[in-house]
């Protein structure tokens, strides 16, 4: 199972794994005796009886440590596919099928350069989605501009915007996080005492000094701003610190662990305080899964989210029926990119990934699951990012993540503990 | 301003019960043995994996499952003594040390392979709550694990101070020559010592497993501070590593608090410097207590 290629539209079977080159003989006797049969009655429009599919790329780590958010990825993006198959594929192209390519970049920035490559030379394709990690995705990017395919990314790096043209993101921002975290504080009170705690590698370091940056130009006020060392055993001493530095909202930019182990220690201590734990692994389903009913009441910022409006509560429906879980943001992201590529196909009415580009570019929704983003819009920028592009705040509630912030998103009031 | 001091300490003497609980092993196994255990920190990770599928498949509480952890690293540590660690004692030291940190890196592979690398968390009645005191919290998971910690370290003492058993152990440990001239079956002592000590970190793993998480690197975390405190109070003697690992606590939790939330590890390595400085042979002086 390293590097498959399924072809998993056309019938809508076969999702699951066979080679695609394998014909088995009752294929090969269905399609031969099909054609002679047909040609036995002198009626054989040899084109057209099908248009021809259209092939989308999908470039996700199914293997390797960030496995588990790609499967999820490569389930959204084959129920995707799906929708807008079942909906009569793209019109002006005959109703032609969109036929998703899948390739796995082993959570690895080697195979991911190889892979993309690869599914670029060896495929017709008409444009490319992928990667979730922001380091795959500006690998693939790089590809994908020399290659003059367009790739369209929920990866939320800056970088991914810098000098490229077949590249876009229909997102928020990296740079954009920050700040709607700030801004959730000001939800919790008028005068935003806040606490950055961070573990102290480039991870921490970088997110951490993003807020720091940001805080007095939103008008909060950072009392305290402590690295700490990842994996300690006792969050005891820390949040003592954070008791007495008077804040009423706590920024964790923390790993799991950690992150978990301050949760418990502020409940102890009997600390009422906001805490507000960023965006990546907070955001997904399996967070609440290790936390359990610790998590309620924690905030977080997202890119997308599945109760945002009710095209994105119908794709979380479909999206829970098949997985059990609910459509975690970036597997959302995905589903909305694909309308997107659907929408420039169809306007473009071409296959050709440089029409595609075109058509992507002058993209302007603001309805149907193509618009499915926080605030309702898209429409790119020269940069390839969504002009309308903005992050949307959520909040654990009952064991589901609600968005909470800004006002024009909320589905529920914010919760303060 | 006390207050802060205060709950310092306080927080640091209770996560230096459970650092006592593994540096005692340690200690205990170099001491009667004459080997560095590497793997104990893995033993820790193996009870709290036991504590928590008891947890997890038959709602038995983590404390509660010490009773089930320590019989069972018992077992282990005279298995491991029996089948493994004994073919190995002999006048070089390499083979010993390529065991125990080959046992190391096979149990963390092995957890990894059975378990995945995710946190598996307990959520007990108690893991959140806490007394408050005088504008002080003690946390009750902590206070438990700490009261329980103290309680097998005395029983420990008692035992080896008062039972026949435990004095061949120490005189083992004193001199293994000797002991064995006096009719002390080394194997047998050895056995129970290992048996011992792992079933003192399989405690340690039931007890954290309400206020900590389990996965399969755990055991890195805790070992390290067993090994530093094992120096700290006198390779070898009990009392030493105890009274260490409460001091290390305390050492951490106050570098956290007035040096910075990173250096918590500074302060206690500092100590750990300064006191081999002075007093090469640790704070504990020479003899297993």
């Amino acid at each position: 199972m390293k590097r498959d290629r399924k072809d998993s539209v056309d019938t809508g079977a076969g999702i699951k794994g066979t080679a695609p080159k394998r014909q088995g003989r009752r294929d090969f006797l269905i399609k031969t005796g099909g054609i002679l049969a047909a040609g036995a009655f002198g009626a054989v429009p040899l084109r057209g009886w099908a248009a021809d599919p259209v092939n989308i790329g999908a470039l996700y780590p199914t293997t390797g440590s960030m496995a588990q958010i790609g499967v999820g990825c490569v389930a959204a993006a084959k129920l995707a596919v799906e929708m807008v198959n079942d909906a009569g594929g793209i019109k002006s192209l005959g109703g032609a099928k969109l036929n998703l390519i899948i390739s796995d970049v082993q959570s690895d920035t080697t195979v991911t350069r190889t892979e993309t490559d690869r599914l670029i030379t060896g495929n017709k394709l008409s444009a490319i989605h992928g990667c979730f990690a922001s380091a795959l995705t500006l690998i693939a990017s790089e590809v994908a501009e020399r290659a003059k395919v367009p790739i369209i990314t929920g990866s939320s790096s800056d970088q991914l915007n810098k000098g490229r043209t077949y590249t876009f993101t229909p997102f928020a921002r990296a740079s954009q996080f920050a700040k709607a975290q700030l801004q959730m504080a000001k939800l919790v009170s008028d005068t935003p005492k806040v606490a950055v705690i961070f573990e102290n590698t480039a991870f921490g370091t970088s997110t951490s000094n993003g807020l720091k940056e940001l805080a007095p130009g939103e008008g909060v006020e950072i009392v305290m701003f402590e690295p700490y060392s990842a994996g300690f055993t006792d969050a005891s001493p820390l949040i003592n610190k954070v008791k007495s530095s008077g804040a009423n909202a706590l920024f964790s930019v923390s790993y799991l662990n950690d992150l978990i182990l301050i949760v418990r220690t502020v409940k102890q201590v009997g600390l009422n305080i906001a805490i507000n734990g960023g965006s990546g692994g907070f955001v997904i389903p399996d967070f609440y899964k290790n936390v359990g009913k610790l998590a309620e009441g924690l905030q977080g910022v997202a890119h997308w989210n599945h109760d945002m409006n009710p095209d994105c509560e119908k794709v979380n429906a479909e999206y829970r029926k098949r997985t059990g879980e609910f459509l975690f943001e970036y597997a959302g992201g995905l589903v909305a990119q694909t309308f997107m590529i659907a929408h420039a196909l169809e306007r473009a009415g071409s296959a050709d990934p440089q029409k595609v580009r075109e058509a992507l570019s002058a993209l302007d929704v603001s309805s149907g699951y193509a618009a499915m983003a926080p605030g309702g819009k898209v429409k790119f920028g020269p940069d390839g990012k969504n002009v309308y592009g903005r992050p949307v705040g959520v909040q654990w509630q009952n064991g589901d993540l609600a968005s909470v912030f800004p006002k024009e998103d909320a589905r529920a009031p914010l919760l303060k503990t | 301003m006390w207050e802060t001091v205060a709950q310092a300490v306080i927080n640091g003497l209770l996560i230096g019960g459970i650092y006592a609980l593994v540096s005692i092993g340690v200690t205990l196994i170099f001491g009667v043995v004459k080997i560095v255990n590497f793997a104990q920190g893995e033993f820790v990770m193996i009870g709290m994996y036991i504590s928590f599928f008891l947890s997890s498949q038959f709602g038995i509480d983590p404390l509660a499952s010490l009773l089930v952890t320590m019989p069972v690293l018992f077992v282990m540590g005279v298995l491991v003594q029996h089948f493994l660690i004994r073919r190995v004692l002999g006048p070089n030291d390499m083979p010993q040390i390529f065991l125990t940190f080959a046992l190391s890196l096979l149990l963390l592979n092995l957890a990894l392979m059975l378990f995945t690398a995710n946190y598996r968390t307990v959520h007990t009645s108690y893991s959140d709550e806490a007394f408050h005191i005088a504008g002080l919290y003690i946390p009750v998971a902590k206070l438990i694990a700490f009261v329980v910690a103290m309680l097998l370290s005395g029983a420990l003492w008692v035992f080896l101070h008062t039972t026949d058993l435990g004095k061949a152990m120490r005189a083992a440990a004193q001199n293994r020559d000797v002991a064995t001239l006096m009719g002390i079956n080394p194997n047998r002592v050895f056995c129970v010592a290992l048996g011992i000590a792992l079933a003192l970190a399989g405690a340690a793993g039931s007890l954290l497993m309400p206020f900590y998480s389990a996965y399969p690197f755990v055991g890195q975390v805790f070992v390290l501070m067993a090994f530093v405190a094992v120096v700290l109070g006198t390779l070898g003697n009990v009392m030493g590593a105890l009274i260490a690992s409460l001091m290390m606590g305390i050492a951490e939790s106050l570098g956290i608090q007035y040096v910075g939330a990173d250096s918590g590890l500074i302060v206690v390595f500092a100590m750990l410097l300064l006191t081999l400085a002075f007093k090469p042979t640790g704070l504990g002086g020479g003899r297993v207590r």
